[in-house]
């Protein structure tokens, strides 16, 4: 009896060997409870999308942060062409890349790629069958290296490449994906947590809530610095902390900003500030009966936030100030910031309103994590002390995230803390659903029924002009600022903690992270 | 009577427990007349140690986590004796009419209880407080609507364990209807196994609604309640573990009152389940 | 002994059935379009259409719960509105990491529990019996996701004695997933590091779960063992001048077993349903945290595969018990 307890104390507490060397795998801490599927032409979650970036390639794509130049990837170049009818690209393909099968990449594996996004539908599809207008059959191999595609004059070739970058783009080997396909799903049950691609790693492990494992793929014309990946779920940011304090993990993402504050004065660790281009935003309901279909009232919403201690505070530098719908990072961004916190100043235009004791509303927020690291009901909070202050009396209803956007979305708020990412990096991505009503997007949900807006979204998106495009956005920023349902409250940047060790890590603001350039020294 | 409160105070745990609830429920309704308002915030003094101006410290927004915790008190009593008193009812109605119309009804409302016995409750409290949306009302009805059949075992197998004894006999033989027998006679007798189970399961049924507050399905911020408080703040136990505790020793106490009290009670009342 | 068995296995599956229908019709009072919860922010009406067909959300409720119930037959439960993946395949997923930790904790809860009861009965009234007792009294009274934060920050934060959250260290490499208890699957693959390490990740959560069924094993032994203990062929025996150590084990806890196993089987089935708040602190991969996505995106399928999943294992355990005790105690038949 009592030697086997002797035999349990050594099995758990003895000491053990470390089976890998600690500089071949990098350790990837965050929250990646959002991965539902890992296949290129379906994924749309920020965790699947920054992973299935390091699976496969894409024809084209861009490198760190710049979102304004457009670099070769599978395609070695690329030219657009006007037709007739269509806009003709052709591209290129580089000879020799080869997917993690061993086969090499061509043009029929792109054209399967792109019709089986078509086909799947998945929730990026739009990006594909909406902004670029492609149809089935539009792609054509025209050799084993050149593939064709043909798109309507009314859709942007430029922004068709820019969503060319993006992980439904991502090629497939189709034989293998052929091969694995059951019952016409085109391989999606299989590819939703295996990979066939030519990116520099290869998924061979993906236990749900517990981690992803990567491995550099043996065939890729790309070798990454470290062999091995390992992306572990930890929800709990005390609990990331210490994973990266004690060397568990070499990243870290998720930390508040405590933590950051902590790691940043700590030498054996570094925190880097990925850009994002996320706006978190408060939406006022316009809708007839509401009060805040009185102008007067929303420009006294404007006096009653107090931007800069939020930012200070709450934040404290995880977030950039900004007031106006595109963010900072795209053509059209509008750096103007002319609203003040001035409680004296709403009072008055409340009461002016005729809300001579002012005026209680329902402030409809998220139980979860607000951009910038921050619980949204923590940023509720400051909100409503700061509005309690002037005259407007805010009661937070903090439901799940799924909730608040159902209630947004049928119109039934009074006023939503919300954030919004735009779908591609192109100012269109916020000009049109925060300014035109007719898209039934941010615009419609807050009631924002106003023509000269949606026609000036209209006509920017359309401009080719850079400089024409960027008049037009200012007018139409200046106009949503002044007369729009929506007080945008920071641009969070997204604080990540990293090991010393670490070098080469980076998050471009559509958050994918090349994994494959980091290293990691002993 | 007498003899019993002898009895009951001879016992120490329970001498301790009834004095903890005494100062909590003192707390809980003068406390707030006392302290500070417990959802004014200062940014500039957040996370701060304890202090004279904050005897528990501040937490991640500067409110003062004494006047959070005060407050929380009332919040967490009302919790556990608002479950208490749906679930003991709810219950008590439940295995009252299983134990005395039985036969095919008490095979019925039995079964009933048998797959909420079987529900995993606090998965069941979640899903009710997410489909009813999430606040301290509906939690209060989830956990009641899974510790109710406790209380209908209890009363049903007083019920028929009495059912056939003399008192209930001579009724029957006087002419008393079944509902009156029921009401007039079993109940009561049925009532003190529910009073020892009531009393702890006031501490039970804290723990849990904390415990769904904790998750996101309880309790809504701001409201000072304990479990949501130990949520909101324990990301910063390495900065402020004041923030986390103080709420987190309230529940412990409150819950260790009132197994104390259930402990000393069944001492008394029902000597033989120990 | 056969009826018996037959009956009560007919039990568990209305039971089963029950639990699907209560939670079927609470998924019902959802104020909110779980399509909307799917399908997040940037989603476009049509998705949200096709979402509804495609799931049958836009059928009337009574068929919705028929077809379910036909499925359920065949033991499909349905597709997750979250994940998209069969339920059945989510809990295959996920079921093992929660049967792992339950077990663990059901182990710790026996190690510590059953001997502190038994010691403190033996000394009663002395100082060993008041620490069992307050020992007892104060973890069952702690709420178990303070005590997970408090000795995470103690620890592992600030001690560095055991490992921080996951399965597995990440610099080892994975046994093969088998049954997926890593612990078993390592063993499996003979790979003694990652056993021990695996042991070693789940002593700390395993504690935090089974400290409060310790408690409550500690008192109802003690309990039980007093009653024995007070029996006449116990004094008997220690009046023949047996040993202590062959009077308790020979006599006493032989007689105080029945109330014990009991107590038990409800522990473990417990434990299942209990492990929710432990491995959302400890990041532990298991149905607990499934659940608790699953709950807050509205993702009912989900929910009820989990609760029918927890609710038949419980009902399986009791009736497991049942059968142990008619084993233990020959005295109760079953007609």
């Amino acid at each position: 009896m009592r030697q086997w307890v002797w035999v349990f104390i050594f099995l758990v507490l003895g000491g053990f060997s470390l089976a890998q060397d600690r500089t071949q795998v990098l350790v990837y801490g965050g929250d990646w409870t959002d991965l539902i599927t890992l296949d290129p032409q379906v994924v749309y979650e920020f965790s699947g999308v920054m992973i299935a970036d390091n699976l496969y390639e894409t024809l084209v794509r861009f490198e760190g942060s710049d979102l304004a130049t457009l670099r070769p990837g599978l395609a070695e170049s690329w030219k657009v062409e006007r037709g007739t009818t269509d806009w003709i690209l052709t591209f290129k393909l580089r000879r020799g890349s080869r997917f993690s099968t061993g086969r090499e990449v061509t043009a029929k594996d792109v054209v399967f790629s792109f019709e089986r996004a078509l086909a799947l539908k998945g929730p990026g599809s739009f990006l594909f069958t909406d902004i670029a207008q492609l149809k089935p059959g539009a792609t054509k191999a025209l050799d084993p290296y050149t593939v064709e595609v043909r798109i309507p004059k009314s859709a942007s070739p430029q922004s068709f490449l820019s969503i060319l970058t993006f992980t439904i783009g991502g090629v497939v080997d189709s034989e293998e994906v052929q091969k694995n396909a059951k019952g016409g799903d085109l391989g999606k049950d299989w590819l939703t947590n295996n990979s066939a691609g030519s990116g520099p790693y290869r998924l061979v492990r993906w236990d749900r809530g517990n981690q992803v494992i990567l491995e550099a793929n043996p065939h890729a014309r790309i070798k990454p610095k470290v062999p091995r990946v390992v992306l572990r779920y930890i929800q709990e940011p005390a609990v990331l902390r210490t994973a990266l304090e004690s060397g568990e993990i070499d990243i870290a993402e998720g930390l508040t900003p405590e933590g950051l504050k902590a790691i940043a004065a700590n030498p054996r660790f570094k925190v880097v500030r990925a850009e994002t281009l996320r706006l978190q935003y408060l939406g006022m309901n316009m809708k007839a009966g509401s009060p805040f279909a009185n102008a007067k009232l929303r420009e006294a919403m404007r006096y009653a936030v107090n931007q800069d201690e939020l930012l200070q505070g709450l934040l404290q530098g995880n977030a950039v100030k900004t007031q106006t719908l595109i963010p900072k990072g795209l053509l059209g961004h509008n750096p103007t910031t002319p609203y003040k916190y001035d409680p004296n100043r709403a009072r008055k235009l409340l009461a002016e309103a005729g809300y001579l004791q002012g005026l209680e509303f329902e402030l409809l927020v998220s139980t979860g994590i607000c951009g910038g690291g921050v619980p949204c009901p923590d940023v509720a909070a400051k909100l409503q002390a700061d509005m309690a202050k002037a005259g407007f009396r805010a009661r937070i209803r903090a439901i799940a995230n799924a909730e608040v956007l159902a209630t947004y979305r049928a119109q039934n708020h009074q006023v939503v803390l919300a954030g919004w990412s735009p779908d591609f990096p192109d100012p269109d991505g916020n000009a049109t659903p925060w300014a035109d009503y007719g898209a039934r997007s941010l615009a419609w949900r807050n009631s924002y029924n106003d023509e000269v807006a949606a026609k000036l979204a209209r006509q920017a998106a359309l401009e080719t002009d850079p400089q024409k495009r960027q008049a037009l956005y200012k007018v139409l920023t200046e106009k949503v600022l002044r007369e729009g349902p929506y007080v945008v409250l920071y641009q969070p940047a997204q604080p990540i903690g990293l090991s010393a060790k670490v070098e080469g890590f980076l998050k471009n603001p559509m958050m994918s992270a090349p994994l494959w350039q980091v290293s990691k020294q002993p | 009577m007498r003899r019993l409160a002898r009895r009951f105070l001879r016992n120490p745990g329970a001498v301790v427990g009834l004095f903890l609830l005494l100062v909590l429920a003192l707390v809980a309704l003068l406390g707030p007349g006392l302290v500070g308002d417990p959802l004014e915030q200062n940014l500039l003094e957040r996370l701060k140690p304890p202090s004279p101006e904050h005897p528990l410290g501040t937490d991640q927004l500067g409110r003062d986590v004494l006047a959070r915790v005060v407050h929380g008190a009332r919040i967490s009593l009302g919790v556990g004796f608002g479950v208490v008193l749906l679930a003991s009812l709810l219950g008590t109605a439940v295995g009252l009419l299983a134990g005395g119309l039985g036969g095919r009804w008490d095979n019925l409302l039995m079964r009933l209880t048998d797959v909420f016995f079987a529900f995993p409750s606090l998965i069941l409290a979640m899903a009710i407080a997410a489909a009813l949306g999430p606040n301290l009302g509906n939690t209060v009805l989830a956990v009641a609507l899974v510790t109710w059949p406790i209380y209908a075992r209890l009363v049903r197998a007083q019920v028929l364990a009495l059912r056939e004894r003399e008192f209930v006999e001579a009724a029957r033989a006087l002419g008393a209807g079944q509902g009156r027998i029921l009401l007039r006679h079993l109940l009561p007798n049925a009532l003190t196994p529910v009073l020892v189970q009531a009393s702890y399961e006031v501490g039970a049924a804290i723990l849990t609604a904390a415990g769904l507050s904790f998750i996101g399905f309880g309790a809504q911020p701001p409201t000072p309640e304990w479990g949501a408080m130990v949520a909101e703040t324990r990301n910063y136990m390495a900065e402020a573990p004041w923030a986390a505790t103080a709420p987190a020793l309230g529940i412990l106490l409150t819950v260790l009152a009132f197994n104390l009290l259930g402990d000393g009670l069944r001492d008394v009342l029902d000597p033989r389940g120990r | 002994m056969a009826a018996y068995l037959v009956r009560r296995l007919f039990l568990v599956l209305f039971v089963g059935v029950g639990i699907t229908f209560v939670t079927f019709f609470i998924a019902q009072v959802v104020p909110t379009d779980p399509a909307v919860a799917a399908l997040g922010e940037n989603a476009r009406e049509e998705q949200i259409r096709e979402f509804r067909e495609r799931y049958g959300l836009d059928r009337p409720l009574l068929v919705q719960y028929g077809i379910y119930l036909r499925r359920l037959l065949a033991l499909d439960l349905g597709r997750s509105l979250r994940t998209g993946r069969p339920v059945a395949e989510d809990l295959k997923e996920f079921f093992p990491a929660t049967l792992e930790l339950s077990l663990a904790a059901f182990l710790v809860a026996v190690a510590l529990g059953l001997p502190a009861g038994v010691w403190a009965a033996l000394r009663q009234n002395r100082s060993p019996d008041l620490l069992v007792r307050l020992f007892a009294l104060l973890l069952g009274s702690t709420p178990v996701f303070f005590l997970a934060i408090l000795l995470l920050d103690v620890l592992h934060r600030q001690l560095g004695l055991l490992p921080g959250p996951g399965r597995l260290d990440p610099y080892l490499i994975p046994p093969p997933r088998v049954t997926g208890l890593v612990t078993l699957d390592a063993l499996l693959a003979k790979d003694l590091a990652a056993f021990r390490d695996a042991l070693h990740h789940l002593l700390l959560p395993a504690f935090v779960l089974g400290s409060a069924s310790a408690a409550l094993l500690a008192r109802m032994t003690r309990a039980a063992m007093l009653e024995v203990l007070s029996q006449d062929y116990v004094r008997t025996a220690w009046a023949k001048g047996l040993a202590e150590r062959q009077v308790v084990l020979r006599h006493a806890l032989k007689n105080a077993a029945l109330p014990i196993l009991t107590l038990l089987g409800g522990l473990l089935g417990g434990l299942l349903s209990g492990a929710v708040l432990t491995e959302t602190i400890f990041s532990w991969p298991g149905l607990g945290r499934y659940v608790t996505q699953s709950a807050t995106s509205l993702d009912f399928p989900a929910v009820m595969g989990v609760t029918l999943l927890v609710g038949v294992v419980y009902s399986l355990l009791n009736l497991l018990v049942d059968l142990l005790y008619a084993l233990l105690d020959p005295r109760i038949r079953y007609a």
